[in-house]
């Protein structure tokens, strides 16, 4: 399976990275929104996960979600926010947006590891 | 400690939060150490100091810093990047990364406080912080992470 992560932080993506591929995801990475959202339309193979920062330049997390739910052929790709934002309000507005799963920062691996086995997209333990 | 005379979070929920971060990013075995009596960060040359700071706008506002010696930042930003032993922190990785941490304890922060707000992106320099003459010191612990030292603070409006 194929993970993208969008940060616009090179440490967090690389934190996410160690944790996606030692659960056998490949890895892709976007710095933005609109960097993930050109990665999805350039026809490459789409990513079956995205973790999706929120609070990022040029284009923030949860305009990504609207962006991608507006397209009915990424219909099948988990979107997973990870993300300090903490709102309840803003929690719901981007689970009705289309998010799959909220992750608060700071997250451990084994927190990730159980949402991702929640949504049935691994079942592999992180170690 | 500053005298919480200002609308801040408590200081047991700052250092809740930095032991939060800290763990979850570094590992259990890997703890900050309270100083009661912390260690002047002012004395040296600039270049032996981090900063890195966000600001809180909207219902409460505020700016959340954290100050750290080189020795620490490039030791943290090795740890959060797992780099070996022998390889190089650039000035753009420990930048990248103190501005990560500060984000996780400065958007944990505006978590306590009363929303809605806005977490701007984080600033990291080379120094001490430089705050607006018009923001007043609300709240500060220092800390140690292997015996190098760590300065946790918020910053809010003068009122």
């Amino acid at each position: 399976m194929r993970a993208m992560i969008i940060d616009d932080s090179r440490t967090m993506r690389s934190i996410l990275r160690r944790i996606v591929t030692d659960l056998d995801f490949e890895a892709s990475e976007a710095g933005d929104g609109q960097e993930a959202l050109d990665q999805l339309e350039s026809g490459a193979d789409l990513p079956d996960l995205c973790l999706i920062d929120w609070n990022m330049p040029v284009m923030d997390g949860y305009t990504f979600i609207t962006r991608v739910r507006q397209n009915p052929e990424w219909r099948q790709i988990t979107l997973m926010m990870v993300t300090t934002e903490s709102e309840q309000s803003n929690i719901v507005r981007a689970l009705a947006a289309g998010a799959h799963e909220y992750v608060i920062k700071p997250f451990t691996a084994d927190a990730i590891a159980e949402k991702l086995e929640l949504l049935g997209l691994t079942a592999a333990v992180v170690a | 400690m500053t005298a919480q005379a200002y609308d801040a979070p408590a200081l047991d929920d700052l250092l809740w939060v930095a032991d939060e971060v800290w763990h979850a990013l570094l590992g259990e075995e890997e703890g900050l150490d309270r100083l009661d009596h912390p260690r002047d960060m002012s004395g040296g040359p600039v270049e032996t100091v981090w900063s890195a700071g966000v600001s809180i706008s909207g219902t409460w506002q505020g700016n959340v810093t954290v100050e750290l010696g080189t020795t620490a930042a490039v030791a943290l930003t090795a740890r959060m990047l797992a780099l070996g032993p022998g390889e190089a922190v650039a000035d753009a990785d420990l930048a990248d990364a103190i501005g990560e941490l500060v984000n996780m304890i400065g958007g944990n922060v505006k978590s306590l406080m009363p929303g809605p707000s806005m977490l701007s992106l984080p600033m990291v320099a080379a120094g001490r912080a430089a705050h607006s003459s018009d923001s007043v010191e609300a709240l500060r612990f220092d800390a140690a992470w292997r015996g190098e030292p760590i300065r946790f603070s918020v910053h809010v409006p003068r009122s």
